[in-house]
């Protein structure tokens, strides 16, 4: 593949580099295993509803950012890849009548392992689990004593990807597909009419809660097209995340799909004091 | 994946109402149905209150007129902490004041008792009196109250033999306030009182009472442990309320005045779909006794008095007077 090419010359330039390097035993040497990154900006609307502030479904516009950095795993890198993922995401929401402002705030981290098969025809399908923190509220200014419904959540997901190699005219291009499912967790949430002003005063009895597809429902979707321009690609995509709730008769419901694009790129770290052998095999956390 | 969405979402469902007289009427009563807390206190038939008020939504009555049907609804509990709040108007249960005596006049205790001259901080207007009580006006529990303000107020009064707390028409405000002022009237941990809030739709589904306590204030800040007459009024509501009710129950403290307004509910807000906002008592608030105060706080057994209009036109308040006199001839020492 020519991009693979491309990160092999990367990689033989960075070793040209440390020439005063100590040699090493060249039978040690691992595979390369580069770093796949990406910065993406997402932009697009929300819906939100959440029954502890209003029964009232707002809607609006969704815009953040997320990080990713896949690679592929140590001990077995032609199978495993390990994702780590960060997100913020902002939602500026307004009521039916438009007299009304709600805005939810969250962020999420989350780390994953997933095995992955190779198919012909240059698709690569990965499976296999992830656990993440999701943090933030919803705000609706006009209330007083209920004015924030705080969503937190410990999450242990399905997750996978998977990625199609192909051209676009002569550039490269990288499609990939990635779901993520909550399967189950801890999520927390007030009672049916409880006040933050009395978990304040010390009621913290039944805030946790287990979290199932009946009671947390989530399901992140990402599809992405990186185009390779280099060493760099433009990432350009789709996102959709539906989170919906309930416990306690309160039910949370917040939708976004947003426009993403970003900057991807596959990136190595080397070791100047330790020389790379040109054999070395470069192996993807994509492909 | 897309058929577990669709169930999930489905199991989660939240009721919607049409932008219409009809939806929003009913809105309006299914949100109180389910989350207003003093339905069986109060003896409301809500049901019936539907039925009664249902009968007069028709589909081309005005805005202006729906919202007057719904404002009449909302009165039936007879509750100042519910209103109905449009862009024209806010609905609000003046009853529960206004058959009642003021029994205060800011004007006269300004002019014949402070002779205009007083210290004013974080929300609190005080003075020595010339029976050497301290007299504190606290106008708004809404206002913070710093612990350096009572730090100044308390040292500035040090001298005094008894001080008075004056929350007559003090309509209430942050809950948080009561607790700062408490704190300056107990040397140990003290069961300030109960909160209990609704589990679910259910007019009879509430948690099990919750006791609440309120410790001194930090070692350093200065106490008071003399003689204190706070003095009430009708117009002592919500925060005001909730501080009288836990001042009564401590030692040296008596309550002057009529009572209390009540409005123990501490108020949840919702919405219609038109985009008139809601408020409403969601959680009640007990005293130390687990009994409610939703109807008013008494006086002290024998501290009972109003303000006699004919002697306010010869400049007494006749509460102030009494708490005085109270104070100084060593009757409120229980």
């Amino acid at each position: 593949m020519r991009l693979l090419l491309r990160i092999r010359l990367l990689a033989i330039s960075l070793i040209a580099m440390s020439a005063m390097a100590p040699a090493v035993d060249a039978a040690a040497e691992e595979p390369v295993r580069p770093v796949t990154s990406a910065y993406m900006f997402n932009i697009g609307g929300a819906k939100l509803v959440n029954t502890y502030l209003t029964p009232i479904k707002y809607s609006g516009i969704d815009f953040g950012f997320a990080y990713e950095r896949m690679q592929a795993m140590k001990f077995d890198p032609d199978r495993w890849v390990m994702r780590l993922t960060a997100s913020v995401d902002m939602n500026k929401t307004e009521n039916p009548v438009r007299n009304a402002d709600m805005w939810r705030l969250v962020g999420d981290v989350s780390w994953g392992m997933t095995y992955r098969w190779r198919l012909p025809f240059g698709i690569v399908v990965a499976a296999g689990g992830s656990t993440g923190i999701d943090l933030g509220c919803m705000y609706n200014p006009r209330n007083g004593n209920n004015p924030v419904a705080v969503e937190a959540a410990w999450t242990v997901n399905a997750t996978g990807y998977a990625t199609w190699q192909t051209k676009v005219g002569r550039i490269p291009v990288t499609l990939k597909y990635q779901p993520t499912v909550p399967v189950a967790g801890v999520f927390f949430s007030p009672d049916y009419g409880e006040l933050f002003y009395e978990i304040y005063l010390g009621n913290h009895s039944g805030l946790a809660h287990f979290a199932w597809w009946g009671s947390y429902f989530r399901m992140d979707n990402l599809l992405t097209a990186d185009l390779h321009f280099g060493a760099t690609a433009l990432r350009l995509g789709f996102r959709s995340d539906l989170l919906s709730t309930k416990v306690n008769n309160i039910v949370t419901r917040a939708v976004t799909y947003s426009a993403v694009v970003g900057v991807a790129g596959e990136w190595m770290s080397l070791n100047p004091k330790k020389r790379l052998d040109p054999k070395a095999r470069i192996i993807s956390a994509l492909y | 994946m897309t058929v577990i969405a669709v169930t999930a979402c489905g199991c989660h469902k939240v009721d919607e109402w049409d932008n219409n007289p009809q939806g929003n009427f009913e809105a309006l009563w299914t949100i109180l149905d389910e989350h207003y807390c003093f339905f069986e206190e109060k003896g409301v038939d809500w049901d019936a209150t539907h039925d009664k008020y249902a009968s007069k939504i028709n589909p081309k009555m005005t805005q202006r007129e729906l919202f007057f049907v719904c404002a009449d609804m909302l009165d039936e509990l007879k509750d100042g902490h519910t209103n109905l709040i449009s862009s024209f108007n806010t609905s609000y249960y003046r009853k529960w004041w206004s058959d009642y005596p003021e029994n205060y006049s800011e004007r006269l205790v300004e002019q014949y008792y402070l002779n205009f001259n007083y210290l004013s901080t974080g929300g609190l207007d005080y003075a020595i009196l010339p029976q050497n009580v301290g007299y504190v006006r606290y106008g708004s529990f809404a206002n913070p109250v710093g612990e350096g303000n009572l730090d100044n107020v308390l040292f500035y009064l040090e001298s005094c033999d008894a001080l008075i707390i004056d929350i007559r028409n003090n309509g209430g405000g942050n809950m948080t306030n009561v607790e700062t002022l408490v704190r300056r009237f107990i040397t140990d941990r003290t069961l300030a009182g109960y909160i209990s809030h609704k589990t679910g739709p259910g007019h009879d589904d509430f948690s099990k009472p919750y006791a609440y306590y309120f410790d001194p204030a930090d070692k350093g800040r200065i106490m008071w442990g003399k003689p204190v007459a706070v003095l009430t009024s009708r117009g002592t509501f919500s925060a005001a309320n909730n501080f009288v009710s836990i001042m009564k129950y401590l030692p040296r403290v008596s309550i002057i005045g009529s009572t209390t307004g009540g409005g123990s509910g501490m108020p949840f807000n919702s919405e219609l779909p038109n985009g008139w906002g809601v408020r409403f008592s969601a959680c009640s608030v007990l005293d130390c006794k687990g009994v409610s105060t939703e109807f008013g706080i008494d006086p002290t057994p024998g501290c009972e008095v109003d303000l006699d209009p004919q002697a306010a036109l010869d400049g007494h308040d006749t509460i102030l007077d009494f708490a005085v006199d109270y104070l100084t001839s060593g009757a409120s020492v229980r």
